[in-house]
């Protein structure tokens, strides 16, 4: 008797407290029974945002919500760079100062008016070591920018100055003609107050309501991976911001979010590749600035091979990137064979325009690829090529497989070498990168600010992101000329010099640019797409009536 | 109701030619199961159908004009024809050709590693439950402790030490996979244990090893196999999810789960590439389960004799 | 009966201790390191690593470890910065928790019943309709049973929410899918239990003193054979109820399955630490639950007295 008297308390403890957690969670009013008139733009990402702190974000997510709720010094929108916090702003003569004056009107969230030095403030943040910023690398633009991160300069001794309340000077370390342009489409740029950072500490930004926002928009819900804004009424132009409310939704499957856009519960999705044909007529497309690519390791000891340029120009030859882009990317991304993404600004136009790289070809040449391969051979003293075999680390991701696979089955057909797939974690191959741990690997590079040094530094042999060990004398004194040029047209010649001799040299293996294919609600007007820092823009979003 | 006398009852005397027969021949356990085994119709034509698929699996490839890998840009997502007996997938591969490649993979993980697992499970699980105690307590807080830690660390431990590839793959759901067949193993013998033939057993002497081998395995076949069933498309799939994180089959070999993990993304629109994976996947369990049914039934010493 | 709790709970703390313990060295072995991005540049991952206190020994990483955690704090994660492992179970959770119960409800219950029947009605139609249940169950997986309802009940026939959570109606697909697999398990197991149940001794006492089918199935059979299906129960419980990474991703359920997986391959140690110690928790609990009901179904099991 006592045992079944223990079953039923047993039971019942173990249903009572099975039920506890039964009241549907977070149901709360987030339910999109919004009435009609309001202007609300919902949108998904299937990357979730890190971080809310300013000085922190290190994705094209997290900068995106950055782009709303901060505003910079300068606002970039779409690549054209107008008037932020800063209502003018003087340039000197050398490229190397800028003065900014802040409008008047510019104020917080709180009603506190923002004021030069919250931007002192925030910019030696980011810098400072102990904030541990994993974008802080950014900044290194900026006067003494790079020893202050290391630690070695105090963070005070920063270029960055408020000679009042209302004009910051800044100081940069050489001519950076792309400056406007990056920290106004750059988050880890926008001011931040002190005095809220101080009262919660490292609990700054962890949620809504932990931080005062100098954006178009305030965040007023950061739970339950969705993401709430309304429109700032503090913001010094109000008048121009029409959404009504805008909610980001983290969705991890891009089939998932394309359910819920025919579902009407979204106004914007991208579509999944294989989707893309079903679509034809409503679909709209952009490019996002990722170019697709595979790193090798020229200096690599484990394939030896790798060293020998020959070899590389017949890795190069044996792709046929219209193939392979129809067989991984549905023919849906732009084969390329140059490094640098063809819509970045460039001297009045853009990359692409100006660009007359002798590339290889698109459809590859096989023959072509085989007498690379048999000079190659004869230089390294290897008799056949099936001696070789390569081995490429590519990432857990299904894209990332299907490249692999592909080029795997071309190399091995076309070269007759041996080519191996080592699958791993994102965090692997990333790790791998940036230890030079590999002899082929999975790559991709998006711009931090639209200019094409964002990309060719990284074959630069004393950079930092350099993760191939490749070195070119002759590549690093273009590169280190083009920081000081000042003329335009001079400059972007170098730069093109610049990835010309990362073709001839065969220094990786380019592959594809995405072109992001998406729908959108008829009614919406006034997104904006960009190819850097961030992708969508929906600040001036609005509804047509 | 009339009485009973003599008058109502003849005497038959006995029949000697007969009462020394024996009324079926003595058959060891496992020759009886066998016996039993081969009566059972739908357990035969599941084991038909799995000795085919293992058939198809190491001659089909050969006979395709295709390899696993072999692309083909013009004939991408193509349903079902006579160049292709499966249809092809979205990178142009034959499908028939990659059905049964994968077949070798996975099936020879999924039996494979649902054997392994079951054994290890079943011997220690039966140890632990039979004597119970000390030992029982240490190895379950041993088996609390495996499951505690995200099997996923323990497998790419595992993989980074033993390299990649099926069998390192096998290892490495083992080390983790045997728990669940141990603590169930456990259960049962925990339950069988006090039962009577159990006590008889033990109180005629008959010493421990011989009481489970013989008594108590026997009486957890049943479960043991039903259990044994069940975990061969959980191995499959682990694979698949595994694959899917990068510690799986590396292209360009590929499995049944990588397969439905890359068909499942053209349900909407080329649903071959999901139901022909899935057809094969489901089929075979389907026969596993009927010949592990007629297993069960076989093996269960409670039904020995019966027709 | 109480002594063999008491030992039990004491087991129980220490085995997630050593679990913490061992989970915090196993991690530091794994490939790759928390601190990547594609644009890490050496200075920051360094200040990173300070940060985190990385540039200490390990041993003493791990005191300091096991002291926040004592007063409950897993420290903050890894990839998402400024935020705490805390708070993100905290508001994770229940949306894993309300979803795991839904499904285990629909899993037990009808698996139970599907078990039943099955071996009540050993060898005829619908045992074999039960098999065939079972076998579409265990050999669909998760990835695929939660995109194919979706598909059809969500976008083509429009009657169920296609994912997230804003009430009861959007639980139900995710709930089915999660549910399938172990409905599946059950009702297999719950058969073949029936089945060894029924040619024991006291069932064949109890029918051939008259006692009705039902009667027997209802009073002896069941409650005897529900026993193996409560030994996977323990785990399956635990880990139902933390979340399911694929269904929730496919539904878009803000719930914790996804920082369980992904923790690990982004190398997220204070993340996986803290996923594993409340994962642990649970795991623990529930078979020690499921080891006392042991003792409280079957009359014969006596625990804790040996």
């Amino acid at each position: 008797m006592k045992k079944r008297l223990l079953a039923v308390l047993l039971t019942s403890a173990m249903a009572v407290t099975l039920f506890a957690g039964c009241g549907t969670p977070g149901s709360s009013d987030s339910g999109s029974g919004s009435s009609s008139d309001e202007k609300v733009f919902r949108y998904s990402t299937n990357t979730e945002p890190t971080t809310l702190d300013p000085s922190k974000g290190n994705c094209i997510p997290d900068n995106e919500i950055q782009h709303a709720i901060t505003e910079g010094l300068v606002r970039n929108t779409g690549g054209e760079v107008t008037e932020g916090v800063a209502d003018e702003w003087e340039v000197s003569e050398d490229g190397l100062t800028y003065t900014f004056h802040i409008r008047d009107d510019a104020k917080w969230s709180d009603g506190e008016p923002i004021t030069a030095n919250d931007f002192v403030y925030s910019w030696q943040r980011l810098m400072n070591p102990e904030t541990a910023s994993p974008y802080a690398f950014i900044g290194e633009y900026i006067k003494n920018g790079l020893a202050v991160e290391t630690g070695e300069m105090d963070p005070s001794e920063l270029g960055v100055v408020a000679q009042d309340d209302s004009t910051l000077v800044v100081t940069l370390e050489h001519p950076t003609a792309y400056f406007l342009s990056l920290i106004g489409s750059s988050g880890q740029f926008a001011p931040i107050r002190q005095d809220v950072v101080e009262e919660y500490g490292t609990d700054f930004a962890a949620d809504a309501e932990k931080n005062v926002y100098s954006g178009p928009y305030v965040l007023t819900s950061s739970e339950n991976q969705q993401w709430v804004f309304e429109p700032n009424e503090e913001y010094w132009d109000r008048d121009s911001i029409k959404l009504d409310r805008c909610e980001l939704t983290y969705v991890a499957q891009q089939d998932t979010s394309l359910a819920m856009y025919e579902d009407g519960e979204l106004d914007y999705v991208q579509l999944p590749s294989a989707s893309v044909e079903n679509y034809e007529g409503q679909d709209h497309a952009f490019l996002n600035g990722n170019v697709d690519f595979f790193y090798w390791n020229t200096a690599s000891e484990t394939c030896p091979a790798l060293t020998n340029v020959n070899f590389r120009l017949a890795l190069n030859y044996a792709l046929d990137r219209n193939t392979y882009n129809t067989l991984v990317n549905n023919d849906l991304y732009a084969p390329t064979t140059g490094l640098c993404f063809s819509g970045l600004a460039d001297a009045g136009s853009t990359w692409g325009e100006n660009s007359k790289l002798q590339g290889y070809p698109l459809d590859g040449d096989a023959d072509q690829a085989v007498e690379y391969l048999n000079t190659a051979l004869s230089e390294l003293g290897i008799s056949s090529a099936s001696d070789i075999t390569l081995t490429i680390t590519t990432s857990d991701n299904d894209s990332s497989k299907r490249q692999a696979e592909c080029v795997q089955e071309m190399w091995v057909n076309t070269l007759g070498i041996n080519v191996e797939i080592n699958q791993v974690t994102y965090a692997e191959v990333l790790t791998r990168q940036q230890n030079s741990d590999y002899e082929v690997i999975w790559g991709g590079w998006g711009a931090d600010y639209d200019d094409a040094y964002s990309y060719l530094e990284m074959f630069k042999s004393d950079s930092s992101l350099n993760r191939t060990g490749y070195a070119n004398a002759e590549f690093d004194e273009l590169l280190n000329a083009s920081q000081t040029e000042t003329d335009a047209a001079a400059r972007s010649e170098m730069l093109h010099q610049a990835e010309q001799i990362l073709i001839d040299e065969a220094a990786f293996l380019p592959q594809t640019e995405r072109e992001v294919h998406y729908l959108i609600n008829d009614s919406v007007e006034g997104v904006q797409f960009f190819h850097c820092a961030l992708n969508i823009d929906w600040v001036y979003a609005d509804f047509a009536e | 109701m009339a009485e009973l006398n003599r008058d109502m009852f003849v005497i038959r005397g006995k029949d000697t030619a007969r009462m020394e027969s024996i009324s079926r021949p003595s058959l060891s356990f496992w020759s009886d199961a066998w016996r039993r085994l081969r009566k059972n119709k739908s357990a035969i034509i599941g084991m038909l159908i799995v000795v085919i698929y293992a058939i198809l699996a190491i001659f089909a490839p050969m006979v395709s004009g295709y390899t696993q890998s072999q692309m083909d840009a013009q004939a991408r997502n193509e349903f079902i024809s006579a160049a292709h007996w499966l249809g092809t997938d979205s990178m142009g591969r034959d499908m028939w050709t990659r059905i049964w490649m994968g077949a070798r993979v996975s099936l020879s993980i999924g039996l494979i590693s649902a054997v392994l697992n079951a054994c290890v499970g079943a011997v220690i699980g039966g140890l632990c439950g039979y004597y119970g105690g000390k030992l029982d307590m240490i190895v379950m807080r041993i088996v609390d402790l495996l499951y505690g830690i995200p099997s996923l660390i323990i497998t790419i431990l595992v993989m980074m030490v033993l390299g990649k590839g099926v069998a390192p793959l096998i290892v490495a759901m083992c080390v983790v996979g045997w728990i669940g067949t141990c603590r169930f193993v456990r259960g049962e013998v925990y339950r069988l244990k006090e039962q009577e033939f159990v006590m008889a057993a033990k109180v005629m002497g008959i010493p421990d090893f011989v009481i489970i081998i013989r008594h108590i395995i026997p009486n957890i076949m049943g479960m043991l196999v039903t259990n044994l069933c069940m975990a061969i498309p959980g191995a499959i799939f682990q694979e698949a999810f595994l694959s899917y994180i990068g510690l799986g089959i590396t292209p360009p070999d590929c499995s049944w789960g990588v397969i439905c993990k890359e068909g499942i993304q053209f349900l909407r629109y080329y649903p071959h590439e999901i139901l022909v994976p899935g057809f094969f996947i489901c089929t075979t369990m389907l026969a596993l389960n009927l010949l592990g049914n007629g297993l069960r039934d076989a093996v269960d010493p409670k039904l020995r004799g019966t027709d | 009966m109480l002594k063999y709790i008491l030992k039990r709970v004491v087991a129980a703390i220490l085995t997630i201790l050593v679990l913490i313990t061992v989970v915090f060295f196993l991690v530091r072995l794994m490939p790759g390191e928390p601190f990547t991005s594609a644009k890490l540049t050496p200075e920051v991952a360094e200040n990173m690593r300070a940060y985190y206190g990385f540039d200490k020994p390990l041993i003493v990483q791990y005191i300091q470890y096991m002291g926040n955690l004592l007063q409950g704090d897993f420290g903050y994660s890894m990839k998402y910065t400024n935020r705490t492992v805390n708070d993100i179970i905290g508001e994770t959770f229940p949306f894993s928790a309300d979803l795991g119960i839904r499904a285990l409800v629909l899993a037990v219950s009808i698996g139970l019943v599907l078990g039943i029947i099955s071996a009540r009605n050993r060898g005829k139609k619908i045992d074999f309709f039960c098999v065939i249940v079972a076998v579409l169950g265990t050999s669909i997986p998760d990835f695929i049973m939660g995109a194919v309802l979706q598909y059809f009940f969500g976008i083509e026939w429009g009657l169920l929410p296609v994912a997230r959570y804003d009430g009861i109606e959007y639980t139900i697909l995710p709930a089915c899918a999660l549910a399938f697999g172990t409905l599946a398990s059950v009702s297999r197991i719950m058969r073949a239990s029936m089945l060894e149940v029924t040619s024991q001794d006291y069932i064949k006492t109890a029918r051939s003193k008259g006692v009705s089918d039902l009667r027997i199935t209802v009073k002896h059979q069941i409650r005897n054979a529900i026993m193996p299906v409560m030994t996977i129960m323990g785990p399956t419980v635990a880990s139902v109820l933390t979340g399911t990474f694929v269904i929730e991703s496919i539904f878009a359920i803000p719930g914790m399955g996804k920082y369980y997986v992904e923790s690990v391959s982004n190398n997220d140690y204070s993340m996986v630490l803290g996923m594993t110690v409340f994962y642990g928790i649970f795991l623990v609990l529930c078979n020690l639950i499921v080891d006392i009901l042991y003792g409280v179904a079957d009359p014969r099991v006596r625990i804790g007295e040996r």
